[in-house]
C-alpha cells in the first residue's frame, strides 16, 4: 500500500487534474480526483483489514465458549439410579468349635434359611459363613472393630460380625451376649439343644437368626430410609423406630470430609483460666477419632474465654431449694449460648465446625443443672454440645480452681464423645461401638453414593439447559473421576467391602462437588444472549456505523465502476 | 546547527526554573510523584524505587507485582545516588533529559520537514515558529514541568520517540530505528509509529539522495533494524533479570492485559472496572485494536505528510492508550507547534483549550473529592477525564482537519481562502 502511493506527483501537476472550475461553477465543488478516491479506498481498506485480520480472530478467541464433552447419558443414569442398585451383603462368621462339622453346617443352613425368611429388605442381607479358625477371628476383630478387613486380602469382603456359639451348662434357653468393644456376639446354648441334622427348624437357629435380625434392625431401617428418599422406610419398621431414625438424621451434621472440632471453656469469672485440654483430648477423644478415621478427618482447636456472661435476654438460673442447685429451664436452653458475644467462630476452613462448650458456672451459682431432668449437658442439633461442669469447691473456698485437671474433665469429655457420635449420625443400637461405626460406614457410603449421583444428574441437567456456560477441561476430568469412583463404590458394596466402598464414595463426592461448583462455570451462568447486545452495542455500535457505511459506499462505487466498464 | 544565544537562554531559563521549583518547594516532586494524573503504574517513580530496592538486594524486581517497567532502567538508576538522602542529582538528571528532548525538537523543527517534504508543501509557509520557540513551548509547558519534577519514566520514552523523529528527518534512518526500538522497548506502544516513521525516512531518502530504492525492500530493511534493536535490548534485559518470561509478563503483559485499574486520565480504567469479567479479554482486544487501527487509516489518508501522522498518532496515544498520563499529552503538545502554519485553519481552538484547561484544573479537585474528602465518587473523576479526552480529541480532530484542508488548498490553488463548510 505504501509503495504504490509513492509515485511522485508534484503539487502543480496534481492540481491540474480536476476539471478547472469556471466562474459559473464556483459553487459546485470540484469533482474528486482519482487520487482522492483511491486514498479513500485505502483508508477504508486499512480499517477493515485491522477488523478482519485482527478483530475477528480476537473476538473468536476471547468469546468462544469451551465446552468439554461430558458423558451426559451416563450421568443421568447414575442420578436416576439405573446404573447401580446399592446392595449390602454383610458377611457374618459363625464359629462353633464345640459342634461337629455336619452339625454346625446344618445349624448354619437352617439359620440362614430363617434369616432369609425374616428379611424383607432385599438390598440388605446377612450371609453366614462357617469358620473353623477359632482363635483368629476374635483377635482379628480386636478393639479396632471398624477395620476388620485389615488382615483380609483385598478382594475378600469385610467381616461384619463373628458369632461364637458356645455350650453352657445350666441354661434353659439360649442366650446371647454382645461384647461392647469388639465385633463379637457370643451365643450360649444349653448342651441339650444341639441341633440334630434331622430337625428342620431347631430353636437355636431361630434364636440366632432373631438375634442377628435385632442387631441389624436399625441399620436396615436407616439404609432403607436413605435409599427410598426419606419418604417411606421399611414397612415393618415400627413408627417409633422410623421416627427415631429421622430424628437422628435431622440432628446429625451433613457429611463432610473434614470436621473442625472446637472445644471452648467458658466461665463468667476469672477462674478456671486454664485446663488440661491437650491431655483430655489425647486421653478421651483421640481413640474415638482414630476409629472414625475411615469416615472423616478431624481438626481440633480450643479456646478459653473468661468473663463470659449470658446475654441479657437469657433468663437467669433460679435457685431450687429441693435440688439444692441452680437450675435452668429446659425451654431456656436454646438461649443459653450467647451467640452475639461468645467468640464461637462459625467456620474454620472449608468444613463444618462442631462446637463443644464446657461451661463452668460462677461459684455463687454452682452447682448448675437443668431443672427438669437434673442433666448437666445437652446437644444443640447440627451445631454441637454443651456441658455444665460444676467443679467441687474446696472447703471454705469461694472461687473455682484456677486449673482444671484432666480427671475433672473426664465426665465432660465422655459426654462430648457421646454428643460427637450423635452429631455425626451414629446409630444408637447395637451397644457395641465397633458395630455402630460399621453401620455408620455403610450408611455414609449409601448417602454419599446417592448425593454424588444426584450431583452428577444436576450437573448434566445444568449443562443441558444452559448451552452458553463453558465447561472447562477440569470439570470433565472431575466428572470422569466421579463416575469411575461411583462404579467402584457400587462394586465394592456388592462384594461387601464397605470400607473400600466408603473410600471410593468419598472421592466421588469430593470430585462431584468440585465439578459442580467450578468457579469459571458459574461466572457466565447469569449471562443470557440478550445481554450480549447490551455489552457489544454501546461501544461497537458507534465505532461500527461509520465503518460499515463507508464500506457500503465504497462497495457501491466499485460495483458502479465495474458495471460502467462492462457497458463500455 | 549553530548553538545560538537564544537557545542557550531558553534552555538555561528552563533549567533554572526547574531547579528553583525543587529548591523553593522541596516537597513538590514527591507530591507530583503521587498524583494519578502524572504517575501511572507503568511510569511511576515510586514503583521504580521499589523495583530498584529489590534489584539492589538481588531479588527479582518483579516480585511483589509493583514494578512494571523495563529492567534496563534499573542499572541506570542504581548508578544515581540515593534518592532519599540526595534527591538533587536524580532531579538534575531528569532536567537534562528534558533539555535533550527539547534539543531533539529543535532539530526536528529546523529540518523544515513539517512544512515542506517530498510530497507536500504547506500553503502558509510564512507562518511558522523557529526551533527555539518550539523548544520553549515544550520546556515551559506546565505538563512537561510536572512530568519532569515527578521523575516519571515516560520521559525516556519521549526521548526515544523524539530522537527517532529527529534522526528520521535528519536522514539518519538507522539511528531513527534504534531510537524507536528503545522507545518501544520501554513502553511497547511506540512500535505502532514504525510505519509513518519509516515513511518519513523513505521520503527523506528519496528527496536528498539520487539512489532510488524499492519501497518494500526499504521498509523490510528498517523493520529488521527495529526488530534487531528490540531483540538486543530484550537480550540485555534477560542478562539483568535472569528470568525472561517473568519480566515479559510483568512489563509487556502488564501493558497488554491492563490488570491494574488504578485511576488515571485515560478511558480504560473505568470501563474495565465496570466490564463483565467474561468480556474483559475481548474488550481489551477491542481497545488495543482501536488504538492500532488509526495507524493504517491515518497513514493512508495523510500519506503526503508522514511526520504529521506521527504527531497525530501521539495525540491518539495520549487519549486512548491503556495507562496515559499528562506526559503523553505534553509530548503531543510538543509536536503540535511544528504545525504552526495550520493554526489559522483550526476552528475549535478556543473550545479545545478551554476544555483542557477546565479539566486540568478540576481534575485534581474532583480526585480529591472522591478519594480524600469522600464527598464525591469515581464518576466525578471519570467525568473529568472524559472532558480531558474530549478536549484532546477536539484538538486532534481539528488539527487533522486543518492538515487535510491545507492539502486540499495545495491541490486547488485557485480556491485558497474559500470558507469551508462541513457537510
Amino acid at each position: 500500500m505504501t509503495a504504490k502511493s509513492g509515485d511522485p506527483v508534484s503539487p502543480t501537476a496534481d492540481a491540474s487534474t480536476p476539471s478547472t472550475p469556471s466562474k459559473s461553477t464556483q459553487r459546485v465543488p470540484a469533482p474528486e480526483s482519482p487520487q482522492a478516491i483511491q486514498t479513500r479506498f485505502r483508508v477504508i481498506a486499512a480499517f477493515w483489514a485491522v477488523i478482519i485480520f485482527l478483530g475477528f480472530p480476537i473476538w473468536w478467541q476471547t468469546t468462544s465458549i469451551y465446552r468439554a464433552h461430558l458423558p451426559i447419558q451416563e450421568m443421568v443414569d447414575w442420578a436416576d439410579g439405573k446404573t447401580c442398585r446399592p446392595v449390602y451383603p454383610l458377611e457374618i462368621q459363625v464359629v462353633a468349635p464345640s459342634l461337629q462339622l455336619p452339625e454346625s453346617q446344618h445349624l448354619l443352613r437352617t439359620t440362614q434359611h430363617t434369616l432369609d425368611d425374616l428379611n424383607e429388605f432385599a438390598a440388605h442381607h446377612l450371609r453366614l459363613k462357617l469358620t473353623n479358625d477359632t482363635n483368629g477371628s476374635p483377635a482379628r476383630a480386636g478393639n479396632d472393630g471398624t477395620d476388620t478387613s485389615d488382615s483380609n486380602s483385598e478382594d475378600a469382603p469385610d467381616v461384619a460380625l463373628t458369632v461364637h456359639v458356645r455350650p453352657e451348662e445350666g441354661l434353659l434357653a439360649p442366650r446371647s451376649e454382645l461384647q461392647p468393644h469388639t465385633t463379637q456376639l457370643d451365643v450360649f446354648y444349653p448342651p441339650s439343644q444341639i441341633p440334630s441334622p434331622s430337625t428342620s427348624n431347631p430353636p437355636l437357629s431361630i434364636f440366632i437368626a432373631q438375634e442377628l435380625q435385632r442387631l441389624y434392625g436399625e441399620e436396615k431401617a436407616t439404609i432403607a430410609h436413605i435409599l427410598s428418599g426419606e419418604t417411606t422406610g421399611l414397612d415393618s419398621a415400627s413408627p417409633e423406630l422410623t421416627e427415631s431414625i429421622s430424628r437422628r438424621l435431622r440432628r446429625s451434621m451433613k457429611y463432610a470430609e473434614t470436621y473442625h472440632l472446637s472445644f471452648s471453656l467458658f466461665t463468667p469469672g476469672s477462674a478456671p483460666s486454664s485446663w488440661d485440654i491437650e491431655g483430655a483430648v489425647q486421653e478421651y477423644l483421640a481413640p474415638l477419632l482414630d476409629a472414625f478415621s475411615p469416615i472423616s478427618n478431624f481438626t481440633i482447636d480450643t479456646q478459653v474465654q473468661l468473663y463470659a456472661t449470658f446475654s441479657p435476654m437469657t433468663p437467669a438460673p433460679v435457685y431450687d431449694e429441693v435440688e439444692a442447685a441452680w437450675t435452668l429451664k429446659k425451654e431456656d436452653l436454646s438461649a443459653f449460648i450467647n451467640a452475639a458475644e461468645w467468640p464461637l467462630n462459625p467456620s474454620i476452613g472449608s468444613g463444618p465446625t462442631l462446637n463443644f462448650i464446657l461451661y463452668v458456672p460462677d461459684p455463687s451459682q454452682s452447682p448448675m443443672i437443668v431443672k427438669e431432668n437434673r442433666a448437666s449437658s445437652w446437644i444443640v442439633p447440627q451445631w454441637g454440645g454443651v456441658f455444665l461442669l460444676n467443679p467441687p469447691l474446696a472447703q471454705g473456698q469461694t472461687s473455682n480452681p484456677v486449673y482444671l485437671e484432666q480427671d475433672s474433665l473426664q465426665s465432660a469429655f465422655k459426654t462430648f464423645s457421646h454428643q460427637l457420635l450423635t452429631l455425626l449420625g451414629t446409630p444408637s443400637t447395637p451397644s457395641s461401638l465397633p458395630l455402630r461405626l460399621q453401620t455408620l460406614i455403610r450408611v455414609r457410603a449409601a448417602s454419599l453414593l446417592l448425593s454424588a449421583s444426584s450431583t452428577m444428574g444436576s450437573l448434566a441437567r445444568l449443562t443441558e439447559s444452559l448451552p452458553s456456560i463453558p465447561i472447562p477441561a477440569n470439570v470433565a476430568s472431575s466428572v470422569s473421576t466421579t463416575l469411575s469412583h461411583l462404579s467402584a463404590t457400587c462394586s465394592h458394596l456388592r462384594e461387601g467391602r464397605f470400607n473400600a466402598a466408603l473410600a471410593s464414595a468419598r472421592v466421588a463426592e469430593n470430585e462431584a462437588e468440585r465439578s459442580f461448583f467450578e468457579k469459571t462455570m458459574v461466572g457466565q451462568v447469569y449471562f443470557p444472549d440478550e445481554h450480549k447486545v447490551a455489552v457489544y452495542l454501546p461501544l461497537l455500535g458507534p465505532i461500527g456505523v461509520p465503518l460499515v457505511v463507508g464500506l457500503m459506499k465504497e462497495v457501491k462505487r466499485l460495483v458502479a465502476a465495474w458495471k460502467a466498464r462492462k457497458r463500455v | 546547527m549553530a548553538v545560538d544565544r537564544r537557545m542557550i537562554g531558553v534552555f538555561g531559563v528552563a533549567f533554572v526554573l526547574r531547579l528553583l521549583l525543587i529548591c523553593l518547594f522541596p516537597s513538590l516532586p514527591d507530591l507530583l510523584t503521587g498524583r494519578v494524573e502524572v504517575s501511572t503504574p507503568v511510569n511511576s517513580f515510586k514503583r521504580l524505587q521499589e523495583g530498584l530496592y529489590l534489584y539492589t538486594r538481588n531479588v527479582s524486581p518483579y516480585d511483589g507485582g509493583v514494578f512494571h517497567q523495563a529492567p534496563l532502567l534499573l542499572p541506570l538508576f542504581s548508578l544515581l545516588p540515593d534518592i532519599h538522602s540526595n534527591p538533587v542529582p536524580t532531579a538534575i538528571f531528569y532536567f537534562i533529559v528534558d533539555l535533550v528532548n527539547a534539543y531533539a525538537l529543535v532539530t526536528i523543527s529546523e529540518s523544515g520537514q513539517s512544512i515542506q517534504s517530498r510530497l507536500h508543501s504547506a500553503v502558509r509557509k510564512h507562518i511558522q515558529w523557529d526551533g527555539v520557540s518550539v523548544a520553549a513551548w515544550f520546556l515551559f509547558n506546565p505538563f512537561t514541568i510536572a512530568t519532569c519534577l515527578a521523575r516519571s519514566t515516560s520521559v525516556f520514552t519521549t526521548s526515544g520517540i523524539l530522537f527517532a523523529v529527529s534522526n528520521a528527518v535528519g536522514g539518519n534512518s538507522v539511528n531513527a530505528m534504534l531510537a524507536l526500538g528503545f522507545a518501544s522497548y520501554l513502553s511497547l506502544y511506540p512500535a505502532l509509529l514504525f510505519i509513518p516513521l519509516v515513511l518519513v525516512c523513505y521520503d527523506r531518502h528519496l528527496q536528498y539522495s539520487n539512489k532510488s530504492s524499492k519501497a518494500v525492500g526499504y521498509v523490510l530493511q528498517h523493520a529488521a533494524i527495529l526488530a534487531a534493536s528490540v531483540v538486543g535490548l530484550l537480550a540485555l534485559s534477560y542478562l539483568i533479570t535472569g528470568n525472561f518470561w517473568e519480566f515479559i509478563s510483568a512489563t509487556y503483559g502488564f501493558h497488554l492485559l491492563v490488570p491494574d485499574l488504578t485511576p488515571n486520565v485515560g478511558l480504560w480504567w473505568y470501563f474495565f472496572i465496570e466490564m463483565f469479567d467474561s468480556f474483559r479479554e475481548f474488550f481489551i482486544g477491542v481497545f488495543w485494536l482501536h488504538l492500532a487501527s488509526y495507524v493504517g487509516g491515518l497513514t493512508a489518508r495523510l500519506r503526503r505528510q508522514p511526520l504529521f501522522v506521527i504527531a497525530s498518532l501521539l495525540g491518539v496515544f495520549a487519549i486512548f492508550k491503556p495507562y496515559p498520563s499528562i506526559s503523553d499529552a505534553s509530548l503531543y503538545f510538543a509536536m503540535l507547534p511544528l504545525y504552526r502554519h495550520l493554526f489559522p485553519l483550526m476552528r475549535y481552538t478556543f473550545f479545545a483549550v478551554s476544555a483542557i484547561l477546565y479539566s486540568s484544573l478540576l481534575g485534581p479537585a474532583f480526585y480529591h473529592l472522591w478519594i480524600y474528602a469522600g464527598s464525591g465518587n469515581a464518576n466525578f473523576f471519570y467525568a473529568i477525564t472524559l472532558v480531558w479526552s474530549l478536549g484532546l480529541s477536539i484538538l486532534l480532530a481539528d488539527s487533522i482537519f486543518s492538515a487535510l484542508h491545507d492539502e486540499w488548498e495545495q491541490d486547488h490553488p485557485d480556491e485558497q481562502g474559500v470558507e469551508v463548510k462541513q457537510v
